[in-house]
Order: C-alpha cells, then structure tokens, then sequence
C-alpha cells in the first residue's frame, strides 16, 4: 500500500468513525446547551440503543428478515423506545436537580450512568453478544482501499439524520423554542413558551441520535457489550468541545473531525494503534487550554 | 459457624476414610485424584474425576495393573491453595501410591512440594502454567501443553502454509502478550519476518486503524493472540477491510461465540485448541463410555485426565513394582505412549516431548479439526 492509499483508506475509515461520534456528540451539546448539563449518561444511552437494537431485531428477522428492512425497523424502533427512556431519566433524575448547584445534578448523571451499565451487566451478565445480522462485504475495490457498502450507507445515514435535525432546529417552530431557551430559560416562560415541554423534546432527539449510533455501531462491529458506551461518551464528550459545546453544528464538525485526526493518528510510523485513545484525549487537553471555546463555539452569545 | 463447618468436614473425611478402608484391601492399589469437586470450578474437577475413574474401571475390568485393582480415592483442591493442600496431606496420609490430577495452576502448586516430599509419584493432567516447571522436584508430569508448546503448533502452521511474512496482534494483558512475544521470538529464529507486531485496547469496536496499519504490511497470515470477543470483531474488520489471506487465533479465542460474532467473516479462521474429545478421533468410543456411564458430555479435560490415569497403570506395569521411585524413573522413561489425546513422551523438565495442541479451522460457523 502506498502513502496515498493509506491516506484515502483511512479517510474513509475516519469519516465512519466520525459520524458515529458526531451522533452522539449532538445529544451532548444539544442538552448541555438547553439546561447546561454534561450529561455523562449519554454513552449509555448509547449503548442501551444497541441492546434494545438487539432485542427488536432479534424478533423482527424472524418477520421481515435481518437485512436492512429490519435494521430500518428496529432503528427506529429503538430510536423512539430509547428516546423516551432519556425522557423519563430526565424527569425523574435531572428535573428535580435543575435548582440545586451544578455539581450536584452533574454527579446524578455520573450515577444514572452507573445505574444504566450496571443494570446492563446485571441482565446480560457482563457477556458480548453478537449482533443478529451479518451483512455482506461487498463494497467497492479500489486496489488497496476497500470501502463496502455498509459502510457508505451507515455514513449516508448518519448524515441525513444530522441534516433533518438541523433543518428541525433551524426552520421549524419547535426548534426556535429550543434556541429560544439556550439564550434565556425566564424569558421563554414569560413569552408562553412550555419550557418543560421542549426540554424533554431536547433529551428525547439527543437520546434517540445516540441510540441510532449504537445500533449502527451493532450492526457495523457485530458485537455489542454492557461496556461499549463508555469510551465512545468520553471520545464524544471530546467531539462536542472540540465543535465548541453547546453548538450543533460544531458537534458535528467536532465528531468528524476527531474520528479523522484519529485515522489518520494511529498511522504516524513508530506510534501503535495502542496509543489511539492517548492521542484523542490528548486533543482534549490542548484544546482546552488554548482554545476552550472550541471550533465554532462563542463564548455566550447563543448556543444550540 | 465456622467451627461446626470444620468439625462435620472433619466428620465426613473420617467417614470417607472408613469407608475406603472397608473397600481397600491391602492387595489394591491405592491411587489418589486431586482435582477441585466443590467451588467455581467443580464441573471441571468432576469430569476430571469421572475420566480417571473410568480409566481405572476399565483397568480393573482388563486384570487390573501388576494383578492389583485400582481403588480411587479423591481428594477435593477446590481450587483453593490451602484446601489443596489439605487435601493433599490427606491422600498422603493415607498412603496413595500415586497421584493423578491438578486442574488450576495455583492450587496445585503448592501440593506439588507436598508430594514432592513424599516421593509420591504425580501425573497433571489439566494445570499448565510454566511456573510447575520451576517447583517440580521431579516426581511430577505434565501431559496438558504449556504456553510454549502452543507457539511450536502454531509455528508448524504456518510453516505448512508456506507463510513468510507474518503480523502478530495482541492486547497487552499477561497471557496474550506471552504469546505474541514467543510467537515473534520463534519466527524470526527461523529466520522468517514479523511485519507486524501491533497491540490494541481491550473493548475497542473499532479497529480500522489496526486494519489499515496490518494490511498496508501485506502479511501472509495474522495471528491474534488474545481473546475471543475482541478477537471476533477484529477479524470481521479484517474481512471487511478487504484482508484475505490467512487468519489464525490462540486457544484463547477458541469459543464458538467467536464464530457467532464474526458470522462468516470468521470462515477458515484456524484456531489453536487443547485436546477435547470433540476433536479426537481416537475418542471415539472413550467419549460413548463416558456418556453412557455418566450420562452427559465429556468437558475440556477429560480426555488428557483419562490418559493421565491410563499413563500412570502404565508406568506401574513398566516399574514391575508398586515401589514410588521405580514408577517415577517408569514414568520419565516414557516413549510415544499412546493416548486419546496424543502420544507422550517427556522432556527432561518433565513436560510434554511433543505439543498436542489441535488445530481448528472455521467451517459453516463450526469449529472442527483441521486435516
């Protein structure tokens, strides 16, 4: 393999990563934009989205079969099932935080998470289940750089999903009440917009994007575990600063960008694959100290 | 609590002990089986135990060795350091003439100075950590392959398939790093290249940058030295990555949930295993007596606990006598005995001549052995 075959495979590897990271990322920002919450239960989310993924696929295959008909439906299915989970987490666990200080609600989050993955480990107990579904290889041989169909139409996907939400966001009266709280919670309430309402609207999208994630990521790596959501949260949580938390738009340009510069990383001679994850949180580290803000975050000005 | 405990386990020795001592008579021969029979790991200690009573019965079935019958007389390690130590001055005490058993490493070891001391000669058949080689005072004999002997099998694979060019991947944990580092030291002996030795993260889904770092290498063959659940995605990526040539996993990565999680990405993996029935022919008919004297499938470790016995009647009728250190020079003095498990011969560390690990290979989501 050449210089530039290895570059274009990897560019292609990065994008797949990065959209996976960039989905999750969105849900990040999205909440913490709205009510200023890290939420780091939201790589469990993920990888709660990937079981329930499990579940329904594992019943519809023996219906509509295991291709992509069926990993539509239980996409969507989980998306919704997933996402009204996130609903629930937030009124039971966030609402009743929202006036205490912020370190409290941010350590209820760090429990829901342990709740969640704990939970998961529990039912399953703590084994790698194998995704029912076993797509084909085929995909386009250019030489050395094999890129399969999966994984175009997983990319594909991931980008309508980021392009719907930020038509919804941008164009729709929903989506105005969303930015319309990032900027001022009080003055939205006077103005007699349901507040409540459009945050569990914000959880519910952010949740089920990340729930969309995980089963692709199901379907993709073909294994799924009580554990997965863990790193993918940290490397997502990542993407968001890097975009600029709070922005959408830089979550996606965030997730992107980091599953790129981690391709592209791990194939700079004399540093391993190993040194992967060194590599992501080491970005992290710089980014924060020079540039807090991130790519296209401003400092409070408008978020979302 | 604990003391009524000690006093009804106590109870129950002594008990047992009369009872032996019913059934013994001075004309049997007295062999002991020291395998864990309560704890985590008892369905292995059990089936362990039900081979090498089997293997005796059939002995005394034939004559018995040197005119005597074999009694049995088990004593239970629990995989527990000092419960098998326990266990062990008991089967002394009572006068065994030999020993055959030893599943987990740790809990054996320290028995082995025990029965070193007493002159009592040993055969293990299931525990094969490298450190038993260290503390063996001899009288003890290794028929389960060790760490090295999976390197030799795994080497001769790939020599038969006319590899050059080979890249190892590991995780970086004990037991698969040993391995890889065996594994590279051995084939760049030969005078063969390692293109690639590469480590990755426990629990990473995505493994394409391994992918792209390996195949930009060209390698004859991968050789994934850690476990099967990381192993599984890392071979699909392989696969979907457009790597075609030969993949091979250590034992391991010998699981069938490999095979699930790979799906057909997994085809023609080869896979390096110890000797379970399921992959002997020479099996056979051991695997229906088993089945139809205990009523269920034989585990991972009966087949080598079964030639464990069979290898030790063999070493007395060799011996001539019932004498400990005649049986033990017998039992160093072995040549190509033929076991369902594979011939044994021994070193002079007292281990295994010839390894006998199987080679598997991936066929329509199956594991089975490779001709």
């Amino acid at each position: 393999m050449s210089i530039q075959d290895i570059l274009l495979q990897q560019l292609a590897n990065g994008l797949i990563l990065g959209s996976f990271y960039a989905l999750v990322a969105l849900g990040y920002t999205m909440v913490y934009g709205i009510i200023k919450l890290l939420n780091f239960a939201h790589g469990d989310l993920y990888m709660l989205g990937s079981f329930v993924g499990f579940i329904i696929l594992s019943f519809l295959s023996t219906y509509i079969g295991d291709g992509w008909a069926g990993i539509l439906c239980s996409m969507v299915l989980s998306m919704i099932a997933v996402g009204l989970l996130g609903v629930l987490i937030q009124r039971i666990a966030y609402v009743p935080m929202l006036s205490a200080p912020r370190l409290s609600i941010l350590i209820t989050a760090l429990a829901v998470s342990m709740v969640l993955y704990n939970g998961v480990m529990a039912l399953t107990d703590g084994q790698y289940l194998a995704f029912p579904t076993d797509l084909s290889y085929e995909g386009f041989d250019l030489g050395n750089v094999f890129i399969t169909n999966t994984q175009i139409i997983l990319v594909g996907a991931s980008f309508i999903l980021m392009i719907v939400l930020y038509l919804f966001v941008h164009k729709t009266l929903y989506g105005k009440a969303m930015r319309a709280i990032a900027i001022d919670q009080d003055a939205c309430r006077l103005m007699g917009i349901n507040v409540n309402k459009i945050i569990a609207l914000t959880f519910f999208i952010g949740t089920s994007l990340a729930a969309a994630a995980g089963i692709m990521a199901g379907t993709y790596y073909g294994s799924i575990h009580f554990f997965m959501g863990f790193v993918i949260g940290l490397k997502a949580f990542t993407a968001a600063v890097i975009g600029g938390i709070g922005s959408i738009p830089g979550a996606m340009l965030g997730g992107l960008l980091l599953g790129l510069l981690e391709s592209f990383g791990t194939q700079i001679p004399f540093i391993g694959t190993e040194w992967k994850d060194v590599f992501s949180f080491s970005i992290l580290i710089l980014l924060l100290v020079f540039k807090p803000t991130g790519i296209l975050g401003k400092t409070e000005i408008e978020r979302m | 609590m604990k003391k009524s405990l000690l006093l009804s386990s106590l109870g129950g020795a002594l008990a047992g002990l009369l009872v032996l001592g019913n059934v013994a008579t001075s004309a049997d021969l007295k062999i002991g089986i020291m395998v864990p029979t309560t704890g985590s790991e008892a369905t292995y200690g059990k089936d362990m135990e039900n081979a090498i009573n089997l293997a005796a019965a059939e002995i005394n079935k034939a004559g018995g060795v040197l005119g005597q019958k074999i009694v049995t007389m088990t004593g239970d390690a629990a995989c527990d350091p000092q419960q098998a130590t326990s266990a062990a001055s008991k089967l002394v005490s009572a006068d065994v003439t030999a020993v055959v058993g030893g599943y987990c490493s740790g809990a054996t070891m320290p028995t082995m100075k025990i029965y070193g001391d007493a002159g009592i000669p040993m055969v293990i058949p299931a525990a094969n950590s490298t450190k038993l080689i260290d503390i063996n005072q001899g009288n003890a004999f290794q028929i389960n392959s060790t760490g090295f002997d999976q390197v030799k099998t795994a080497v001769s694979l790939f020599e038969a398939k006319g590899i050059n060019k080979l890249a190892i991947v590991h995780q970086g944990d004990g037991y698969s790093e040993d391995l890889a580092k065996l594994t590279r030291e051995k084939w760049t002996a030969m005078g063969k290249e390692v293109v690639a030795y590469e480590v990755v993260n426990k629990g990473e889904q995505d493994q394409s940058a391994l992918v792209t770092r390996v195949k930009s290498k060209a390698p004859d063959a991968v050789f994934w030295t850690a476990y099967y659940a990381d192993g599984a995605m890392v071979i699909k990526q392989l696969r979907q990555g457009g790597y075609r040539n030969l993949i091979a996993v250590g034992d391991g990565s010998n699981s069938p949930k490999l095979l699930e999680i790979a799906g057909k990405a997994a085809e023609g993996v080869y896979c390096f295993s110890n000797p379970t029935v399921e992959y002997l022919p020479a099996a056979k008919s051991f695997h229906a007596n088993y089945k139809a004297t205990y009523k269920q499938d034989p585990d991972a470790y009966a087949a080598l606990s079964y030639d464990g016995m069979k290898l030790m009647a063999d070493a007395i009728t060799r011996a001539g006598s019932t004498d400990k250190a005649a049986i033990i020079k017998a039992l160093a003095a072995t040549k190509e005995f033929t076991g369902i498990a594979g011939p044994i011969s021994f070193t002079d560390k007292n281990t295994l001549a010839r390894s006998n690990f199987v080679i598997l290979v991936a066929k329509d989501g199956k594991w089975i052995l490779n001709k």
